[in-house]
């Protein structure tokens, strides 16, 4: 064999040995591409499932967006950033020289593979670097097999695998509304009166499946028309705010795996006033009030808690304005609700419903009750009504959402004032069976 | 390995040859130059290159002595002139005189001057007239002396080494940048440390001299040092480090520079924006190159590597950076702007 045709073979080597080189980096750059590409995507998934779980809807949009940025720019930068490290034979041979101290023989060689003219050096160039060439084998130039990107991929399928407990937990709270099925704890019954109707909050999603007669339909209906009146006078930031915030939260329920639509809150809708024409209320105008606002039946709201009990002497003594009854019989009591007293008959009623005098939750079909006359000669009370405590009634709207998830229900503190010898506490009159003699003259007073 | 590849070998020395003399002639000059180690290696890198060296550096740090220990290491002829304000052109490049012949006729013969030699010191050429400075610009780019329109040939190797003292500028005339471009390296000499002091006063005061021993015969030295000089021209360099050379020359040219026009330097090095009115010349890049060349043939390359240019980048283009005014206002010296052009070319190694 020539001495020339050596020289080749030793040449060809020594290209073959700079084009493995450049294979195994651009093996490796497209393994950082992959790796952190996914990972950029795993991690934005994650954090955006953790934010839809933990966040409000205008918190989770901004953060979802910003997330999304992220990830694109993230993705592009990524892809430029391998793209400007794809290896051509000259850059895998100036790195092959750098890492392997070669001292830009493989350069050299590489650019002047293809030159006619050479320099009487060439040969000695060439067996010099083909000598060295154990020192430039691709395994030692680019030693991994696996890019370093794989560690970003692990921290975000880690932070993923983190985030999936961590919303479940956070996500808890907005569960629970959404298991309320009929006849579930979270039926409630309102009063059309004490009805506030503004337009949604979309943050809480209301959805709820109404149930009343058609006369406090239609008034519902009127109530409704005046809302939608309101609403067109709002501005159209608020409009579009209201807008992002409902698909936020959609999405959010999307993540979520929470569903409104299939769990609807049953309300029960009354008129404790059938008679009189349902006009708007002014939810301001005395809002310490427990549905004695505007009619001045402030004896009804002191009978409040006896109504029931007069009315079913064997039921629980303290009915309670919230009650969970199935949509059947709501429907039943939405039938009777023209008649005077019939809030009296809650067959529902039970000692372990709470007595939270919430003015929505069914106060005006009590106070329906205590203020007929004809309720107040029921049979005497089995046992003493009332407490030493007293109650304030407040404005509420139902809704299945507190303003932060999972914070408990605030219960005010019973006070208990001293009393000296010369008091006594105060006891709420026990019911009695008026005497028939007496029965004109307090019909009388109380009809006047 | 061809038939007129291994003649052209076979004519040329090995690498392993030039690396071995390249030391041996090291070896000799620090018997008697003590440390300016950097200063020995550039100097002969420029030797080897066939390029002439401006040294520079202040009054008693061993100028002299090291020109003359180079030219004893070589066995190569010697010259040295003293510049002086007064100093001719015809005192450095000779002069013809009348001669009376044997039978009474009476004829012009040139007598040559200092300047015909192997190796030639300039001593403080910064003190003669700019028309005598001048004198050597032929000589040094051509190889030739032209007196009274006849032209004598230089005998190689020939190499020019002037010296520069920074200080005591009164009454100087410095080079301009015509001649200053055809020095292939300055190379400064600073003031020794406090080690090589003690050496220098313990060699320098005893009785007995440091002898330096030829390191080539008398009758083989020129061809030797020839042969030497070839080999280097044939050090292979591959394109992108002749690219990676005229990259670091262009980036010394300033942006606002009138001869640059509208061709600018693909790097901008902001201080060379601002403190450089002339950058280097093309022959800069030659000398990157074959300083680079020497370089790669001392470490047993046949190639260049960038760290050679690197190496190399302040001898070579220190001398070829004309500062302004404001470098001069702000104490900002041209090894600083070849510093920070070296650095910002670095950074687009491929």
């Amino acid at each position: 064999m020539s001495e020339t045709r050596r020289d080749e073979q030793k040449l060809w080597l020594i290209l073959f040995q700079i084009k493995g080189v450049r294979s195994r980096l651009n093996f490796l750059a497209m393994q950082r591409w992959l790796f952190a590409g996914i990972a950029i995507l795993i991690g934005a998934v994650a954090l955006t499932f953790f934010a839809a779980a933990s966040l409000g809807p205008l918190t989770f949009l901004g953060v979802a967006i910003f997330l999304l940025l992220a990830a694109i720019v993230g993705i592009i930068r990524e892809t430029m950033l391998v793209r400007a490290m794809r290896t051509s034979p000259a850059r895998a041979a100036a790195i092959a020289d750098t890492r392997s101290q070669m001292k830009g023989r493989l350069t050299t060689v590489l650019a002047l593979a293809a030159t006619p003219k050479r320099s009487p050096l060439w040969a000695y160039l060439v067996e010099d670097t083909y000598g060295r060439r154990e020192e430039f084998e691709p395994a030692r130039v680019a030693p991994r097999w696996l890019s370093r990107a794989l560690y970003p991929l692990i921290a975000s399928i880690l932070l993923a695998a983190l985030a999936v407990p961590a919303a479940r937990f956070s996500n808890a709270p907005r569960r629970g509304p959404a298991r309320l099925g009929p006849g579930g704890p979270g039926q409630i019954t309102a009063d059309i009166r004490n009805l506030d109707i503004r337009p949604a909050d979309p943050a809480l999603r209301p959805n709820a499946e109404i149930y009343a007669d058609p006369e406090t339909l239609r008034k519902l209906a009127d109530k409704l028309a005046a809302a939608e009146n309101a609403d067109r006078n709002r501005p159209g930031l608020s409009k579009l705010l209201d807008k992002a915030r409902s698909f936020a939260d959609a999405f959010q329920d999307k993540l979520n795996g929470l569903d409104h639509a299939r769990n609807p809150t049953r309300m029960r809708l009354t008129d404790r006033n059938p008679g009189q024409p349902g006009k708007p209320r002014n939810d301001n105008a005395n809002p310490s009030v427990n549905g004695n606002s505007g009619d001045g039946n402030g004896l009804a709201d002191n009978s409040h808690n006896g109504a029931a009990g007069t009315s079913q002497p064997g039921a629980a003594p303290i009915s309670p304005p919230m009650t969970s009854i199935p949509p059947q019989q709501a429907d039943e009591l939405a039938a009777k609700n023209s008649t005077p007293g019939a809030g009296s008959d809650q067959p529902q009623a039970g000692p372990e419903t709470p007595n939270t005098g919430d003015p929505n939750s069914g106060g005006g079909l009590m106070h329906g009750a205590g203020s007929d006359p004809a309720s107040l000669y029921g049979p005497a009370s089995a046992r003493p009504l009332g407490s030493d405590s007293f109650k304030i009634a407040i404005e509420a709207e139902p809704s299945n959402e507190s303003t932060s998830a999972g914070s408990p229900t605030y219960v005010p503190p019973r006070i208990r004032v001293p009393l000296n010898s010369n008091q006594y506490p105060d006891q709420p009159l026990a019911r009695a069976a008026v005497p028939a003699a007496d029965r004109t003259t307090i019909k009388r007073v109380f009809e006047r | 390995m061809n038939e007129a590849q291994s003649t052209a070998i076979a004519e040329l020395p090995t690498i392993a040859d030039f690396a071995r003399t390249f030391r041996r002639i090291q070896a000799e000059i620090h018997k008697v130059i003590i440390g300016h180690e950097q200063a020995v290696q550039e100097l002969l890198s420029a030797l080897f290159a066939g390029g002439h060296v401006l040294i520079e550096g202040v009054p008693g740090t061993g100028k002299t002595t090291l020109v003359k220990t180079l030219g004893i290491a070589l066995n190569l002829s010697f010259n040295r002139i003293q510049f002086t304000v007064d100093l001719m052109p015809a005192d450095i490049t000779g002069t013809r005189v009348i001669l009376s012949s044997v039978d009474g006729r009476r004829e012009f013969s040139f007598q040559p001057g200092p300047i015909f030699c192997h190796i030639l010191l300039g001593d403080e050429i910064n003190r003669a007239t700019p028309k005598t400075q001048s004198a050597l610009l032929e000589a040094m780019a051509e190889l030739q002396v032209t007196v009274s329109g006849t032209t004598y040939p230089l005998v190689p190797p020939y190499f020019v080494m002037a010296t520069l003292n920074p200080i005591e500028m009164e009454g100087t005339y410095p080079l301009p940048e015509a001649q200053l471009d055809r020095f292939l390296f300055k190379v400064r000499l600073g003031y020794p440390d406090e080690a090589e002091l003690v050496r220098i006063i313990s060699s320098t005061t005893g009785p007995e001299e440091a002898g330096v021993e030829p390191v080539f015969e008398p009758h083989e030295a020129a061809l030797r040092i020839e042969g030497l000089k070839r080999l280097v021209r044939e050090v292979i360099v591959a394109p992108p480090i002749e690219q990676y050379a005229a990259r670091m020359v262009r980036a010394t040219q300033p942006a606002n520079s009138r001869v640059l026009g509208d061709m600018h330097a693909s790097i901008l090095v902001d201080e060379v924006n601002r403190y450089v009115s002339f950058g280097a010349s093309p022959r800069g890049a030659l000398a990157l190159i074959l300083g680079a060349k020497v370089g790669a043939l001392l470490d047993g390359r046949a190639n260049i590597a960038y760290d050679d240019i690197d190496r190399v980048a302040a001898a070579a283009l220190d001398h070829r950076v004309m500062l302004n005014y404001a470098a001069h206002s702000d104490n900002v010296d041209a090894a600083h702007i070849v510093r920070q052009v070296v650095k910002a070319v670095r950074a687009t190694r491929t």
